[in-house]
């Protein structure tokens, strides 16, 4: 029995998706660390593997009226300088690991792996980002924040395995990305906060906050962010501590090997209360 | 077992291996290439650096049955080459090695950054260099070293 | 230009390590070798009631304390006879060797490891210092837990605090930290020609070979320990190589085949020693007009679950607690605590660090009790030639720091952005001034070590220098050739210096303490003066030189008083930051480091040293948390335990001092872990500065920053 598989084309993948229900591969760094080898021994995978990173159509960055796709495959070297991808994506994706694990590592890997301190996740999610799922009986299209229902957990099926990921093209003006680390380069998150808002004479328009790795998944409530739209920089002032206090609640980080809940809270409410501060400096 | 056809080093090879089994294990002990090290197994620290289609990624993290068709060069490879040479030499120059262990990874990852930054800043030399750690120089030996192999590298 | 052995010359190392051509122990292929997997404990305290081993299939062994030869001690000499080889029945530390599996197949050898199933009584155990000395679940060690308990006093202390106007109280504490030598452990064993060959990636030749003869019950002669091409130590591979070898040792005298065990990264994290935490508690007397009367000083190391180098680790600290400072009157208790962790052990600095953090927060946390400048309360107590140390030793040699901190102050920028961060702006500025004693401590060179250094001329005319100190990144393959090769007015790179082998070369002590160029520099530089005369007579001419005590140099290992270190290496270090109000990260803006090492024997490996240390200080100053959790680490990868990257800390500013030491080679002293000892502290400051709250531990991470602007 293999323990890989290595599709010709994107037909046959999906059909190797169905026959063996092999665990979908694109640059592999999460399974990899995860199912850890030690020398001269295999990778302790629990089924065979898909290798996806290869297949040319899976690995275009490419733009429409409808928004950026990004392929599964497509490296996040790549999508870091591609004039495609939005800013925030971009200077996420630099942020993350290092240039040699950008060099193997995707967006879908990181979607799949569905892990909390996910960072591309947190910004992907603040820009509306979505997931088409293919399979041999056709396509589906979700919100991220539906296909990522739980730490590791996803609504994908076991015949499916992610195509592309789109960008919205109509985005907010401003936008502000802060990933706290565990160092400067090659970093997992502590937190983070991908920050988007639109403010229009005086009004906030739009106004958007993502938070990586203070939850189960990443934070945006809609419901809060609804409440802000529409204020003018004045309420937006006078509210600021409001604001902050309606989003303390749903912020619930962990203590872990790498920060503590405490900090984790503490330092979460002040980045979304520097970026009200921002809004207000830049109205 | 598969039987996975890539090109090492500019020859085309063929070997008869598990997909899944890392590209590090299959340099070292196949082909007993040995300049790409285990330092970590887990992509933290970069020793085991080599080029896969020109670019610099981490070989434990690399699964032999994924790069069908690749081009993959190692340090055993680049040292022929003049850039290779080059960076080697301005390392030697430059103070850059201690205990040595780091070193293949940091001249792999050396040789990447400079095939698309040819002329780096310090800041872009030590970005290129953020995956690859070193616990003997403190790294400003090796950033200096990257900057004397890019100036060497236009004649300067 | 530098000019003379300063000039800085290409390492012998550089191009084949550059290259990829030098091979590490886990480079070099092995005929018929078995690997070896330690199989531990895996509770902190306790009794092994059972220990069931799966039926092993044909080429495999499972090896523990049943198999050890006869006559062979179940113990690894270290400084004294110390862990056991395997444990069958005491358990003190997770992770202790239960026993070694070895075979041909990695993959089953780790499927046979964890298949083994052992049992055990388990029993409460402590794991902080404060356990320890509490004996919590019972005294692992003798009935108080303390494997060195050692009292000093340095004039009239009593007197002292019996006048004092008032005295300021601190505690400063320091974690664990890992080495991350870039290059895990490994070694391989075997048999050859009836003798037992070690090839270990070590710093200590001799001392594997001390920690190994008994527990085969052999001669020191049987056992030949070759150094392999070692990839970093930092004290990491001074003592623990030893645990690794004397189980593998044990193992080929079974099975009559190689044994090679190199560490995964993991389990090099979780499983080898860490350096000692700490905790310093002050109380200073100050008299009416604020000046410092009296220390008190209460030293705990944590030191783990066995002895190990604990001791003497100890008396570094105690020794440095003092740092640069002339206190006049000192009473001191220092104490190494057993607890049921995995023994600390040597790492870069060897307790020096830890007391020079101490003194150095603590002086910096007075000035900030009296409204004093800190580096002027401190400069007002910098010792000179002829002060008193704590020990009641004499400094012998003049102390250039002011001129230092004149010089530093300047190229930092100091007086200008001191006045213009204000405390608490989220600018900041630290410097600290630090000491590091060359050599083994006390009269340890001259009673334990007696280091000889040998030097040939062979028929063919070429020279040859036999020594025991290893290359382990610091230099030494070049800096040793060229003290001779000035001796000899020749090319450094004409003259021999393999890798030491204990078969060949004589002891000339461990690659430790800061004293391979300092103490065995200076043997190279006497050697090679002998061998010049005999130079150009025909035929193999030989030198050997032993080593002496410098003249004027007292110490009494009874009562710890007299010259703790014959000669000292001085620094400053300067550190410039500014803290994120709202996720308290810090950024480095600026480090600035000078250094008074005597004389540079190379100009480029010197500064190499330096931003090393630096940068290696920074990690455990800022990002290098280690926290034990049911005594096991809690960090045990590269992803959770954060060591600098090339994007952490800017380029280190680093200026050097002449002062030539007369007992040095070509006047050097010690380098290596003077550079290590001050910029945690210097970090630790320059953030109290910026956030104007007074920090008391390291590692001063962002969350412990948050604490203290939170809590105040």
């Amino acid at each position: 029995m293999t323990d890989s598989y290595y599709p010709k084309s994107l037909s046959e993948a999906l059909e190797l998706r169905r026959e063996t229900g092999a665990i979908p591969f694109a640059g592999g760094t999460d399974l990899m660390v995860r199912f850890r080898a030690q020398a001269g021994t295999l990778p302790k995978l629990p089924h065979p593997v898909l290798f996806l990173g290869h297949l040319e159509e899976l690995r275009q960055i490419s733009m429409d009226s409808s928004g950026t796709h990004i392929g599964a495959s497509a490296l996040l070297s790549d999508i870091g300088v591609s004039e495609h991808v939005h800013p925030m994506l971009s200077e996420t994706v630099m942020l993350m690991a290092s240039p040699p694990l950008r060099n193997l590592a995707t967006l879908a890997g990181n979607i799949g792996n569905a892990s909390p301190a996910g960072d591309a996740v947190c910004s992907l999610i603040a820009l509306d980002a979505s997931v088409v799922l293919a399979s041999l009986s056709g396509e589906r299209t979700l919100l991220l924040e539906e296909f990522i229902t739980g730490p590791g957990k996803t609504v994908m099926k076991s015949d499916e395995f992610i195509r592309e990921i789109v960008v919205p093209a109509d985005q907010p003006d401003r936008y502000w990305y802060r990933k706290v680390g565990t160092r400067k380069a090659n970093a997992l998150s502590k937190l983070s906060l991908s920050a988007m808002a639109t403010v229009h004479e005086h009004r906030v328009q739009d106004f958007r906050a993502a938070f990586g790795a203070v939850g189960p998944v990443v934070i945006r409530r809609r419901d809060l962010e609804a409440q802000v739209r529409g204020m003018t920089l004045d309420q937006l002032s006078r509210e600021t501590e409001g604001i902050v206090d309606a989003y303390r609640p749903h912020i619930i980080p962990i203590d872990d090997q790498r920060s503590q809940a405490v900090y984790r809270l503490q330092a979460s409410l002040n980045l979304l209360r520097r970026w009200i501060d921002l809004l207000m400096q830049g109205g | 077992m598969d039987s996975i056809t890539f090109r090492l080093n500019g020859t085309e090879v063929t070997i008869t291996s598990p997909g899944t089994r890392r590209l590090l294990d299959v340099l070292r002990e196949d082909f007993s290439m040995t300049a790409a090290k285990e330092g970590c197994g887990e992509g933290e620290c970069g020793a085991c650096s080599v080029l896969k289609d020109g670019r610099v990624v981490n070989s434990c993290m690399v699964p032999v049955g994924s790069i069908q068709g690749c081009e993959i060069v190692t340090l055993e490879g680049l040292r022929e080459s003049e850039q290779g040479k080059r960076i080697i030499d301005a390392f030697v120059q430059s103070g850059s090695v201690q205990c040595g262990f780091c070193t293949p990874g940091m001249v792999m990852a050396a040789a990447s950054l400079l095939a698309e930054h040819p002329r780096p800043s310090e800041a872009e030399v030590r970005e290129g260099l953020s995956g690859n750690l070193c616990r003997c120089t403190g790294y400003d030996a090796i950033v200096r070293g990257v900057i004397l192999a890019s100036r060497e590298g236009e004649g300067l | 230009m530098t000019t003379g052995i300063s000039r800085s010359v290409p390492r012998v190392d550089a191009y084949d390590k550059a290259a990829g051509i030098t091979r590490y122990i886990a480079d070099i292929p092995v005929a018929g070798v078995c690997y070896g997997k330690l199989v531990r404990t895996s509770i902190s305290r306790g009794t092994i009631l059972d220990i069931d081993v799966p039926e092993l299939p044909e080429g495999f062994w499972f090896i523990s304390e049943g198999d050890i030869p006869e006559g062979g001690r179940n113990r690894i000499h270290m400084i004294k006879e110390d862990w056991p080889v395997f444990t069958n029945s005491e358990v003190r530390f997770y992770g202790q060797t239960i026993g070694i599996l070895v075979g041909p197949d990695r993959e089953q050898l780790i499927a046979l490891a964890d298949a083994v199933r052992v049992t055990y009584r388990e029993q409460e155990a402590a794991f902080t210092i404060e356990e320890g000395l509490a004996c919590r679940g019972g005294a692992l060690h003798g009935d108080d837990n303390l494997f060195a308990d050692y009292c000093l006093v340095k004039g009239d202390p009593e007197s002292a605090f019996s006048r004092a106007h008032r005295v300021i109280e601190d505690v400063i504490e320091t974690g664990f930290q890992e080495h991350v030598y870039m290059e895990p452990q490994g070694i391989t064993v075997e048999e050859q020609d009836g003798k037992i060959v070690i090839h270990a990636s070590c710093q200590c030749p001799f001392y594997i070979r001390k920690a190994v003869a008994p527990s085969l019950n052999r001669s020191l002669d049987d056992i030949i320990v070759r150094q392999a091409v070692t990839g970093g130590g930092f004290g990491g591979k001074e003592h623990f190589p030893d645990i690794i070898a004397s189980a593998a040792a044990v193992a080929v005298t079974k099975v009559h085949r190689p044994v090679q065990v190199i560490f995964d990264r993991e389990e090099d994290m979780c499983y080898s020693t860490k350096r000692h935490p700490s905790q310093v508690i002050f109380k200073t007397a100050l008299d009416s007009e604020n000046r410092i009367i009296g220390m008190d000083i209460d030293a705990r190391i944590n030191a783990g679950a066995y002895e190990s180098c604990s001791p003497v680790v100890l008396q570094r600290l105690i020794f440095s607690s003092n740092s640069v400072y002339d206190i006049p009157n000192v009473q001191l208790r220092g104490r190494a605590v057993a607890t049921s962790t995995i023994p600390s052990d040597a790492f870069r600095g060897f307790g020096a660090p830890q007391g020079i953090i101490a003194a150095e927060l603590h002086m910096s946390h007075i000035a900030r009790e009296i409204g004093m400048d800190e580096v002027e309360l401190k400069r007002s107590l910098m010792v000179s030639k002829g002060s008193r140390t704590i020990t009641n030793g004499t400094i012998h040699e003049t102390v250039k720091l002011h001129e230092m901190w004149q010089r530093i102050a300047e190229v930092s920028g100091w007086h200008e952005k001191k006045s213009r961060y204000a405390p608490g702006s989220g600018r900041g500025m630290g410097a600290a001034f630090y000491l590091h004693g060359g050599g083994f401590t006390g009269s340890g060179e001259q009673d334990i070590i007696k280091a000889r250094v040998r030097m040939v001329k062979r028929d063919d005319g070429i020279v040859e220098i036999l020594l025991s100190n290893v290359e382990m990144g610091q230099g030494l393959q070049t800096t040793f050739r060229k003290i001779a090769a000035q001796v000899l007015d020749c090319d450094y790179r004409d003259i021999l210096l393999a890798d030491p082998d204990t078969d060949r070369v004589p002891d000339s002590g461990p690659t430790v303490a800061s004293r391979s160029i300092m103490i065995v520099g200076r043997l190279v530089q006497l050697a090679a003066e002998q061998l010049k005369h005999k130079l150009h007579e025909p035929g193999a001419q030989e030198s050997e030189a032993a080593y002496t005590q410098p003249p004027g140099c007292h110490w009494d290992q009874e009562t710890l008083q007299g010259d703790a270190y014959p000669a000292y290496g001085w620094g400053i270090c300067v550190i410039e930051t500014a803290v994120d109000p709202d996720t308290c990260e810090v950024e480095t803006l600026g480090v600035w480091t000078i250094h008074e090492i005597g004389k540079a024997i190379d100009e480029a490996i010197v500064h190499g040293q330096v931003t090393g240390g630096v940068i290696q200080a920074l990690g455990y100053g800022s990002l290098e948390k280690l926290e034990l959790k049911d005594g096991k680490f809690f960090q045990h990868t590269m992803a959770d335990y954060i060591i600098p990257t090339t994007l952490d800390f800017p380029g280190v500013y680093s200026e050097l001092v002449e002062n030539p030491y007369p007992y040095g080679p070509f006047g050097a002293k010690g380098l290596g872990e003077l550079v290590f000892d001050g910029a945690a502290a210097s970090y630790a400051m320059a953030v109290q500065h910026a956030v104007d709250r007074t920090v008391s531990r390291i590692p001063v991470t962002p969350e412990y920053i948050m604490e203290l602007k939170t809590h105040g």
